[in-house]
């Protein structure tokens, strides 16, 4: 009996452009309150799907219909787990 | 601020969902811009009658949620709460059918408020093109409320949209919606679940939203690290110019009509205090400030135009890594560049920055930024200073903007380091879709932002101005004996028919008297009083003076010292020019010397020698204080660095 492989979480900075992620519960516990509630309340909550379409000093994410700009430092500290294109 | 007898209706919603079109379709040219006492978020205000009875609309600032730490999020909530004194009858929630889910989230709290509500869900257009085709009376039944598509930009549904609105509002027991969100706060996953749920039930379906190729390749190009800044220079390039370009009729028409009208009062008003009351005073001061307007309404014009087109957005987030380095946002970029045409359209669009302490230290700095109205006294000093040497005085020029830039820049550093101190927000925000800009829109924008300068031009600008004339026209002093005695001479020149003698001889004696005026005015007293502060930059009595009126606005040093040299006080002639460099002090020795023509450049460069600029850094920092740090800060440097001006010229 084989054990499932825990999913991989890393930085939204990390995901390669074009590729899919969720965003984990506790994703965005390690940002300031403030950046935290913003983030939320655009839309990049616990559990939704963004795709990375921009990665540099300013990421650009889709989340739904929505693209958002956002800065490199709060951008590496949204944790993410990768979805496989092909699901 | 509101009529107690009128119903009003508040339209609250999140950025970019068609909110403002909305209300511009409804209200029209019966809207205009306002703040709620005590708050220096605009909201606006109009007025639509449904069925014959007026009401009123207030347009409140889109935000994602009521709870945030913003000034926009704080001024909603407290208007929905009746915390401002105006209880809303009814709220209008505007929601973008491209977006629903997350929409609705925001929704949930609004509805969770308890007041009286109706829907209007816009981009219903929109959303049919990416086939999305939803169903308001299944979305009404969710939410308890009543559900009305409408479009601002097309005028479908606004009719019935208004309808609803009034009737709720004018119920006497309208219906109150229930919380329809099992959690209070948006963004978690019950919250998210529940509006999901919503969503699929009125026919939306949950889709990946596929990559648009030109909206990424857009992004990428003006986001990139050089292609973006590149972009950016080559669209605000296009952009002043045609401000420039465009604004120069208008403000050459305007600045006619002026001078037209104090010629008028001249004319009609009999010779004496009123006369000179209202064609110097009030006539002359307003027209000095309502001269830029053509340059304000364009500007936000263009601005607006290219703000609907989804490009700013972009342009900020590409410039806030360069910004940053200053303590500033991306955004901050946009007015500081504005400033090097008038800083008065540069500090009221510092609104499109967020944060607070963000938008103070933009605004602090701004001013320093050189703007149109220096370059008068530029030229004037710079050929002074390099006369016969144009590549010498070109580079001057040059090294006033780099000063100014180099000061601003350090200000905003400093102010961030100190009393600005704190994390600045980091730039999270939404990239609107790339879109046809709204001629309409950007229209009322120019609108609002023209009477608001206008508003501030009628009031504390023309009691300054007033204030200012008085000073500078009392007490009044008797003409000299030379001026006397060449009236007598224009006098015998028109009985001997020599008329063009007689006007140039008059002429003469008129700033003859005007010099004399100038000299013994209060003005003047003051001018003496404080010269001993200006020693160090090598001002004597006569450029501490013209220092001293130049406070009202910058380009009034150049005419002060032209009347106080000579007749005329056209300094692009050659003879004026001339005529400068000529003059003496008191003692005989040059006026302009080349230390004092260096320390005056340089406290030009960063002294707030502009009256309506302080005004409206007052207006828009929220408080006096912060206008007073402004005029202490930039005076003091602007004094400092002129007198180390001076000693390494003269030395």
């Amino acid at each position: 009996m084989t054990t499932p492989t825990p999913p991989i979480r890393i930085p939204l900075t990390q995901l390669a452009p074009g590729r899919r992620a969720t965003v984990e519960c506790s994703a965005l516990d390690g940002l300031p309150e403030d950046d935290r509630c913003l983030l939320t309340a655009m839309g990049l909550g616990e559990r939704c799907e963004v795709r990375l379409c921009r990665r540099g000093h300013a990421c650009i994410v889709q989340v739904d219909t929505t693209r958002l700009g956002i800065d490199e430092q709060v951008a590496a500290r949204i944790m993410v787990t990768p979805i496989d294109d092909a699901s | 601020m509101s009529d107690p007898e009128l119903a009003t209706i508040a339209l609250v919603g999140n950025p970019n969902t068609g909110k403002t079109t909305l209300f511009n379709a409804l209200c029209g040219a019966r809207a205009r811009t306002a703040n709620f006492p005590g708050s220096t978020v605009d909201h606006h205000l109009g007025q639509c009658t449904i069925a014959g009875a007026p009401l009123e609309v207030i347009d409140l600032p889109g935000i994602y949620s009521l709870a945030l730490d913003l000034p926009e999020s704080v001024l909603c909530a407290e208007c929905i709460d009746g915390r401002l004194g105006t209880v809303p009858d009814a709220v209008v929630l505007v929601l973008d059918a491209t977006n629903l889910v997350r929409n609705l989230q925001f929704a949930s709290t609004v509805l969770r408020r308890g007041l009286p509500c109706v829907i209007a869900l816009t981009m219903t257009d929109a959303a049919r093109s990416a086939g999305l085709v939803l169903d308001p009376s299944s979305l009404a039944r969710d939410l308890g409320v009543p559900v009305v598509e409408a479009s601002g930009r097309t005028g479908i549904g606004l009719a019935a949209l208004a309808t609803a609105a009034h009737d709720i509002a004018t119920r006497q027991a309208p219906p109150i919606p229930a919380a329809p969100c099992p959690a209070a706060e948006p963004g978690t996953a019950a919250c998210a679940d529940w509006a999901a749920g919503v969503f699929e039930r009125a026919g939306g379906r949950t889709v990946r939203a596929a990559a648009d190729p030109l909206t990424e390749r857009l992004d990428r190009a003006f986001t990139h690290p050089v292609g973006g800044l590149a972009a950016f220079a080559l669209t605000m390039g296009l952009l002043f110019t045609s401000i420039f370009w465009l604004a120069s009729y208008p403000m050459d028409a305007l600045d006619a009509v002026f001078g037209w009208l104090a010629g008028l009062v001249h004319d009609v008003v009999p010779a004496g205090l009123a006369a000179d009351l209202l064609a110097d005073g009030i006539v002359g001061g307003i027209g000095a400030t309502v001269v830029f307007l053509p340059q304000i309404a364009l500007l936000f014009f263009l601005l607006a135009l290219l703000e609907d087109t989804g490009y700013l957005a972009r342009a900020a987030l590409s410039l806030d890594r360069t910004m940053r380095r200053f303590g500033l946002p991306g955004q901050a970029f946009l007015p500081l560049l504005s400033s090097h045409a008038c800083a008065l359209p540069g500090i009221m669009s510092t609104r499109l920055i967020p944060g607070r302490r963000d938008r103070l230290a933009t605004i602090l700095c701004a001013p320093f930024m050189s703007c149109t109205a220096r370059i008068p006294v530029y030229v004037l000093l710079c050929g002074l200073l390099f006369a016969g040497e144009p590549w010498k005085a070109g580079l001057a020029f040059v090294g006033c903007y780099a000063l100014g830039i180099v000061a601003g820049l350090g200000t905003a550093w400093l102010l961030r380091r100190t009393i600005l101190a704190g994390d600045g927000r980091a730039m999270v925000m939404e990239l609107p879709p790339y879109r046809r800009p709204s001629l309409r829109s950007a229209f009322h924008v120019a609108r609002d932002r023209s009477q608001l300068f206008l508003r501030n031009a009628a009031t504390v600008i023309l009691a300054i101005s007033v204030v200012m004339w008085w000073l500078s026209a009392f007490p009044k002093v008797e003409p000299s004996r030379e001026s006397v005695a060449l009236r007598q001479v224009a006098e015998a020149s028109i009985a001997a028919g020599d008329e063009a003698r007689a006007t140039e001889l008059a002429a003469a004696a008129d700033a003859m008297d005007a010099q004399t005026q100038a000299r013994g005015s209060f003005a003047a007293r003051v001018g003496d009083l404080v010269q001993p502060a200006f020693e160090p930059l090598g001002l004597d009595r006569q450029l501490t003076m013209a220092v001293l009126t130049s406070f009202l606005a910058r380009e009034v040093f150049v005419n002060t010292v032209a009347i106080q040299v000579q007749s005329s006080d056209d300094v692009a002639d050659p003879g004026t020019m001339e005529s400068m460099r000529a003059a003496t002090r008191d003692d005989g020795s040059p006026l302009f010397a080349p230390a004092t023509c260096a320390a005056l450049l340089v406290f030009y460069v960063l002294a707030m020698q502009c009256l309506p600029t302080l005004v409206l850094t007052a207006r828009e920092a929220g408080g006096w204080r912060w206008a007073l740090l402004q005029l202490g800060w930039m005076s003091s440097l602007a004094w400092v660095a002129g007198a180390i001006a001076f000693r390494l010229v003269a030395a």
